[in-house]
């Protein structure tokens, strides 16, 4: 019974380091006690999840988008979104696919509308020739023209940067909402609209393609 | 999974870094990379990748950003209170 439970609990834990197996079900319960929070008038925690949606509707608008131009009227879209959202919610335990499945959408809509915009750039669900899946390489806007540069910079990292818009762009996602938010790959394939095996494997394929871009650093 | 096979051992390793293998592919994949330098350089190299990744997620938004979103909440919460 021990040995088995022993296996069990090898089976369930990341080989990554303590610190980067934070896990997906901790930061729901978080976030789900701090909606309870904030519905139920608590002030403080209206606030902090205010700014958490802001915080995940700029790093999703500049690091998949690229657009940091767009960032702020993403932002303020969460912000509102979210807000009306507290209000009426029932499952705070889905706020955070709610959340991201909202900005990503705020941002798909932002780029449909911008009609001078070329049309291989208006979506961020294309894939690119190193995935292998047939799908056509896409580029993104140089997020240096937006209004916080150096201080996007000095957060990300040139190289780190510079892979993440080198990897295709739903790999850039699954990479975004997988590695630096934290979802697990069930809230990602919610999130996305793909499957769970489909968000692995595209995440299998972007940590190589990264790993090569990353090697040095 | 055997134990021997570099293909095998990498098409797992994703796998193998979030903890879906079961204890005995783990043990292989693990037993693989102690005889292994460039699957074990892999592994290495994956696990500093995603370090970096996770880092990056992890830390705080540019003083910048952040003032800007706290002047919108306060800014709704003002609006919405009076």
């Amino acid at each position: 019974m021990a040995a088995s439970n022993r296996a069990v609990t090898k089976t369930r834990n990341s080989h990554l380091s303590p610190e980067e197996n934070d896990t997906s079900d901790t930061r729901v319960a978080e976030c789900a006690r701090l909606v309870r929070q904030a519905a139920a008038g608590d002030r403080d925690a209206m606030e902090r999840l205010l700014m958490q949606a802001q915080e995940v509707a700029f790093r999703f608008s500049f690091l998949v988008c690229g657009h940091a131009q767009d960032a702020e009227d993403v932002m303020q879209d969460a912000l509102l979104k979210t807000y009306r959202h507290i209000g009426r919610i029932r499952e705070p335990e889905h706020f955070r696919t709610w959340l991201y499945k909202t900005v990503r959408n705020t941002c798909l809509m932002k780029r449909r509308r911008r009609v001078d915009e070329p049309s291989h750039l208006l979506s961020i669900e294309q894939g690119g020739p190193a995935s292998g899946d047939g799908f056509t390489a896409v580029d993104v806007e140089d997020p240096a023209q937006g209004p916080d540069e150096a201080a996007m910079n000095t957060w990300l990292g040139e190289r780190l940067r510079a892979a993440l818009k080198a990897l295709p762009p739903s790999y850039r996602m699954i990479v975004f909402l997988r590695e630096m938010e934290g979802l697990s790959t069930r809230e990602v394939a919610k999130v996305t609209g793909i499957s769970e095996a489909n968000v692995k494997t595209r995440l299998h394929r972007a940590r190589g393609i990264l790993r090569e871009q990353l090697e040095d650093v | 999974m055997k134990a021997g096979d570099c293909a095998a051992i990498l098409a797992h390793i994703s796998a193998y870094l979030d903890g879906e293998l079961e204890a005995t592919e783990c043990d292989a994949i693990e037993r693989h990379c102690r005889e292994c330098d460039s699957c074990a350089s892999v592994v290495a190299g994956l696990r500093h990748t995603v370090g970096l990744c996770r880092e990056a997620g992890s830390a705080p938004l540019p003083d910048v950003v952040r003032a800007k979103a706290r002047e919108s909440v306060k800014k709704l919460l003002a609006e919405k209170k009076s």
